[in-house]
């Protein structure tokens, strides 16, 4: 019995504003508030918050027939909790249908995987507690940042008991094979992983409203016949693609919305057929043989490989210094300035400073704040000079001295126990009022 | 005297010194001043300032044809994107050639049409100087002078066509030649109407010994009728200002065009950033190297000292040289390079190449041939950190200070004149 997963990835970046080197030394606020709160609200408008109604909907009629899954990155969270908690009530809903599972990644969306793996743990951990905490899911299922994947990240997610791990369907590590079965990375004994049909999940993504496309116009019963076609060679068919299709990449006006609608009752209507989450998928199927990714592999770009993020020296240059800083951060047991550090990691940043001008130069272009990767990078580099430089100031602040008084003074204080509590508060607020000057 | 930059339409240098060189002649001269853009209310004492935009050309005398420049009379020109002074907001070039002649008269009035350009270069240039030189002469026809002066090459139509008109004397004051924007081996509509010019002209002004050089060497003008006359400058209230952060400030303000040798700027940063980390450089400026130098400072990984500011304006280039601890200016060949002398008025010390004409004047500075990065980051890191260096350094520019003024230019223009048997 086939079955038809779908996964969505809902992220948001904190995008850095145009960050001058006059800004250095003075501004120590990275982001660009204002155009993080248009830009969450358009797309809250204009996809979140109709697909989501749609997708109850769906869900209510099909009688929880309809599954899907998402990846909520940490930063898109906390710009809901800042910008629109009822994204965030929408996301809780369709929690509580029970047909929708919530996939664990990291809460910065970042490359930490490549460059640290104890930060990337600690994201990892952040991110699942995160979700723990809106929609009480414990996540089995591990997706890294934009599906990039390697053997040792599939065996890293087995050892941190994961069930099943998502990944790009690459056509020169499948070779004669096809994605539409379960496989087993090499290297791992019990995980299993999920891999994306890349080219369905496109006609979707990107094709959609393409009118020099030859299938064009879509409709969900052409589609259905194709996602019926692999009836024999093959048991599961993942769709994974950015939330943000429905209304925001394609626009409500091209239809991607009815498509949607029809989309579930046409592919149902072959009995063999049904829709299931990742965790379903991989308890209920076996692997069918092995996939082996020595080098990394992504979902981005026509490589399909880290060049979206790694593939010139600004972008190099800007990675190494952010991860260069991971010991002294960490030091500071401070929570802004960590978080802070976590937030400049988003992959996003390094995506905008991307030059392949070729093939995927427009999806970068469409996706970029800036005016040019140059420009990202300045104001990237910019900031994070500052950071650097906040960062060393506050180590030289704070000798462990100065922690030894709050206790003294707390412990002096403390004969009763509200007298304690009130000490505490004022060491506490001073101290707090100190760090961000 | 024709001019083409000129305040508040300013590119770079060249409206500066006009308008600055303009201003002191006045002192010993009655001066028209003949400009493509004037806006009202511009005004200089003892000074006509014409914009050929509020000239009605109607009013004017036809010219005879027979006394036309005939330079670029058989030529068949071909629209393209000059833009010389590289600035960012050149538009799309426009396929066809148009007049720049526009009928501006409003209702009621009597017909007006005069010279009107949307921007100085860009679209079109060579076009707009030759319809700048027909009108401007024109204009010259009803006036009584006795010297044309005209300022580098986009004035060079008017000025000989004035000169074949009126029989007057042509001076022209240089600069900045193609031969320093595109290097040594430039050719082309640009390089010969500058060559004409500089033929045609009895005497020329270059703003320093090495331009006059190149004058002499790539044009094959004879040095005779060559006469020097550095730029000045305009005083200024010249401030300090507490950085706000902890490293060494270097500083370069210029367009980030090959002329100015932004590429090896790089080498030389990464050299100083690899000896002595706690430096920065920012360089304020806009033009085709910035992505290559965005390349080069990563792949050197200095990129958290190494910052692109973008085109500033001038208080902010000011701000900046308040908190500079050194200048660098490793241009590949630079007539003058007012913003050194900048950097001194500042108090800054100076790290110049040798291929620069401020190099003359600029005594209290440290000089390097451009391509000598070992010794341009040898110098910058002493001129950072040794204060007897320093403030020696600092102290003899001020006195150079002293000898370099407009006013001494002004005289300096004069007296050639004079010299020269000019009037």
């Amino acid at each position: 019995m086939p079955s038809v997963c779908f996964y969505f990835q809902v992220h948001q970046p904190f995008r850095v504003k145009p960050y001058t080197f006059f800004d250095i030394g003075v501004n120590h606020s990275y982001f660009d508030d204002e155009k993080n709160k248009i830009i969450f609200k358009k797309v809250a408008e204009k996809c979140y918050l109709p697909t989501n109604k749609k997708m109850l909907e769906l869900i209510k009629r099909h009688k929880k027939k309809f599954r899907i899954s998402y990846s909520l990155s940490g930063t898109f969270i906390e710009q809901c909790e800042l910008y629109g908690p009822e994204v965030l009530d929408s996301f809780k809903k369709l929690a509580e249908t029970g047909c929708v599972e919530f996939l664990s990644e990291t809460y910065y969306h970042s490359l930490s995987f490549i460059f640290s793996k104890k930060e990337f743990e600690r994201q990892v951990k952040m991110h699942d507690d995160k979700i723990k905490e809106y929609f009480n899911q414990e996540p089995k299922i591990f997706r890294n940042t934009e599906l990039i994947y390697n053997n040792d990240l599939a065996a890293w997610a087995e050892k941190a008991k994961y069930k099943g791990i998502l990944c790009e369907g690459v056509d020169r590590l499948l070779g004669y094979r096809n994605s539409n079965f379960l496989y087993k990375p090499v290297g791992t004994k019990k995980i299993k992983a999920l891999l994306k049909n890349y080219r369905m999940s496109d006609d979707i993504a990107f094709r959609f409203s393409d009118r020099g496309w030859t299938e064009f116009p879509l409709t969900a019963d052409k589609f259905s016949n194709w996602v019926h076609q692999i009836a024999g060679n093959g048991e599961v068919l993942n769709l994974f693609m950015d939330y943000e299709t429905f209304g925001e990449h394609q626009w409500a006006s091209t239809g991607i919305f009815e498509f949607l609608d029809h989309l579930p009752k046409e592919i149902l209507k072959h009995k063999d057929f049904n829709f299931k989450t990742p965790s379903e998928l991989v308890s209920e199927n076996v692997t069918r043989g092995e996939y082996y990714a020595p080098e990394f592999v992504s979902w981005a770009d026509v490589e399909r490989d880290l060049s979206a993020w790694r593939s010139n020296s600004m972008q190099e240059e800007s990675l190494n210094r952010i991860y260069a800083l991971e010991s002294k951060v960490m030091q500071t047991k401070d929570k802004d300035i960590i978080h802070t550090w976590g937030k400049l990691q988003t992959s996003d940043h390094f995506y905008y400073m991307c030059t392949k001008f070729w093939n995927d130069g427009d999806v970068h272009k469409y996706f970029s704040p800036y005016d040019s990767p140059y420009d990202a990078y300045i104001f990237f580099l910019n900031a994070l000079s500052d950071f650097e430089q906040e960062l060393e100031k506050f180590l030289k602040k704070k000798p462990a001295k100065k922690k030894e008084v709050k206790l003294k003074i707390i412990k002096e204080g403390s004969e009763t126990k509200e007298a304690a509590d009130n000490v505490k508060k004022i060491v506490s607020g001073k101290v707090a009022k100190k760090q961000k000057v | 005297m024709l001019g083409w930059e000129f305040p508040p339409a300013i590119n770079g240098g060249l409206g500066v010194a006009c308008h600055d060189l303009c201003k002191a002649m006045t002192a010993h001269a009655k001066v028209i001043m003949i400009i493509p853009q004037n806006t009202v209310g511009f005004k200089m004492d003892n000074c006509d300032l014409v914009g050929l935009n509020q000239v009605n050309s109607l009013t004017l005398p036809p010219v005879n044809q027979a006394y036309s420049s005939d330079f670029f009379d058989d030529v068949n020109l071909i629209p393209a994107n000059l833009n010389p002074y590289y600035f960012e907001e050149v538009k799309k070039s426009n396929p066809e050639r148009k007049s720049h002649l526009r009928n501006i008269s409003t209702e009621g009035s009597t017909q007006n049409i005069s010279f009107q350009i949307d921007e100085l270069y860009g679209k079109d240039l060579i076009s707009k100087v030759i319809e700048f030189g027909n009108i401007a002469a024109q204009y010259a026809l009803t006036k009584d002078f006795d010297i044309i002066h005209a300022h580098d090459w986009m004035t060079m139509v008017a000025g000989m066509k004035i000169k074949a008109l009126t029989g007057k004397p042509l001076v022209v004051h240089i600069h900045s030649l193609e031969i320093d924007r595109g290097g040594e081996n430039s050719r082309g509509p640009v390089f010969e109407l500058e060559k004409r010019g500089m033929e045609a002209a009895d005497v020329i002004m270059p703003v320093s010994d090495f331009t006059g050089n190149i004058i002499q060497k790539y044009y094959g003008i004879p040095a005779e009728k060559i006469v020097t006359i550095h730029n000045g400058i305009r005083p200024v209230k010249a401030y300090r200002s507490e950085k706000p952060f902890k490293e060494k400030l270097v500083v370069f303000v210029g367009r980030l065009t090959r002329q100015k040798g932004p590429s090896r700027l790089v080498d030389i940063a990464s050299k100083v950033i690899k000896h002595t980390p706690d430096v920065r450089f920012a360089i304020a400026g806009t033009g085709e190297k910035s992505q290559t130098m965005l390349q080069k400072s990563s792949t050197y990984r200095i990129g958290n000292r190494f910052h692109l500011t973008g085109f500033q304006k001038h208080e902010n280039v000011q701000y900046l040289l308040s908190m500079a601890d050194a200048y660098c200016m490793p241009s590949v060949s630079e007539p003058f390079g007012l913003s050194a002398m900048e950097a001194v008025q500042f108090g800054v010390p100076c790290i110049i190449s040798k291929q620069s004409g401020v190099a003359e004047v600029l005594h209290g500075a440290m000089k390097f041939d451009f391509w000598d990065v070992d010794r341009a980051a040898d110098y910058l890191i002493n001129a950072l950190y040794d204060d007897v260096l320093k403030k020696k350094i600092v102290k003899d520019a001020y006195r150079d200070l002293e000898n370099i003024s407009w006013e001494l230019s002004a005289q300096k223009v004069i007296n050639a004149y004079a010299d020269f048997n000019l009037y």
